[in-house]
């Protein structure tokens, strides 16, 4: 099942503006190596989900995968052949706004050839494009 | 230490668009700080600044109004992606004066507990230390190969070349090997209708379902 929160204060939400960089979020902070997002827009429950699976999968229970982005904003449709008006839809799937710069996912315990290999995969279920990048130690 | 003397020139403090055309221009606005004098604005070479980072270096000699002298690198930041510095500071110190950097660590080899199926997790990044300017650690590289399962690596079990004090409390943990826990799977794929239908928990006070009068009534009320 794809991802969505478990409790929200409000069902539907308005759609939003992402302007700008990723300020926050950039850096890799939990594991050694990260995938970092190049374009900025949304991505689904289900698309972090393939992500997940596809690293997992290639690693072999070898390493720890860290998920750092969450779908916190719901988006609603109206169904097919619908007449407009008579009110918003009903919510139909969840997103993660996410800003060029974001770090989407990290690997650790695994060699940098490896963990190259995996997010590679997990780049292919993202509907940006996205570059590897390392921890940075020091300044 | 290596020691790499760098350029500065004054500027005149200015806002993000002109330290957007410093940039693009190969300048890196920086500041100057410290010691109870005025901050002073300058300008460094971005790729001697870059170079010098890259090799590690803590402290800069930099050579400001005909005068050489040495500064600590307090902070760089970075753009959006982590490739380009965008600005730094710089603080004034005397060679022989204590002072409070982070460290990095960088943990070396691989710990026993991995063979027997565990993940070695680092938790901690930096180690703030205290030391003369002249001692910084470039890293600090803790060998963990005789880490078994379960065992943790506390700041104080960390290795400090002589004159260097840790400040961050001793009982913080650096890196943990634990035991692979594997993640329960789905017994079986969600029905796409059963994961459309499912909604998350309203928190509050949720308004109790109108009736389906309410669209009529919402016309007559126009009228």
């Amino acid at each position: 099942m794809a991802l969505m929160p478990k409790r929200v204060k409000w069902r539907k939400s308005q759609r939003g503006k992402l302007r700008g960089y990723a300020l926050r979020g950039n850096t890799v902070a939990f594991g050694e190596y990260g995938l970092q997002c190049l374009g900025t827009g949304w991505i689904t429950g289900r698309q972090i989900e393939a992500g997940r699976v596809a690293a997992n999968h290639f690693l072999h229970r070898e390493g720890k995968v860290y998920v750092r982005i969450f779908p916190h904003k719901p988006v609603s449709a109206k169904p097919l052949e619908t007449r407009m008006g008579k009110g918003k839809g009903d919510p139909e799937f969840w997103v993660a706004c996410v800003k060029e710069g974001t770090v989407l996912y990290e690997i650790a315990g695994v060699e940098e050839e490896v963990a190259r290999s995996a997010l590679a995969r997990v780049s292919h279920k993202m509907p940006f494009r996205c570059r590897f990048v390392r921890r940075r130690h020091g300044l | 230490m290596e020691m790499l003397t760098l350029k500065a020139e004054p500027r005149t403090p200015g806002g993000t668009r002109t330290a957007r055309a410093l940039r693009e221009k190969g300048s890196l606005p920086a500041i100057i700080y410290g010691h109870h004098e005025p901050p002073e604005p300058v300008t460094l070479h971005e790729h001697e600044v870059e170079v010098a980072i890259g090799h590690g270096a803590r402290t800069l000699q930099v050579e400001l109004n005909g005068e050489v002298k040495q500064y600590l690198i307090k902070e760089v930041q970075y753009d959006h992606l982590g490739l380009a510095p965008i600005h730094i500071d710089l603080a004034r110190v005397d060679m022989h004066e204590r002072v409070r950097v982070k460290v990095a660590i960088e943990l070396r080899g691989v710990p026993k507990g991995v063979a027997e199926g565990g993940i070695l997790e680092q938790l901690l990044g930096e180690v703030e230390v205290e030391c003369r300017v002249t001692d910084i650690p470039e890293t600090l590289r803790p060998v963990v190969t005789d880490m078994e399962l379960g065992h943790v690596l506390c700041v104080k079990d960390v290795q400090l070349p002589p004159g260097v004090v840790a400040v961050t409390p001793p009982e913080d943990r650096v890196a943990v090997v634990k035991a692979l826990v594997e993640a329960p799977e789905a017994a079986a794929p969600a029905v796409e209708g059963e994961a459309a239908a499912a909604e998350p928990e309203r928190i509050g006070r949720v308004r109790p379902e109108e009736p389906a009068e309410d669209e009529g009534q919402k016309a007559k009320k126009k009228e």
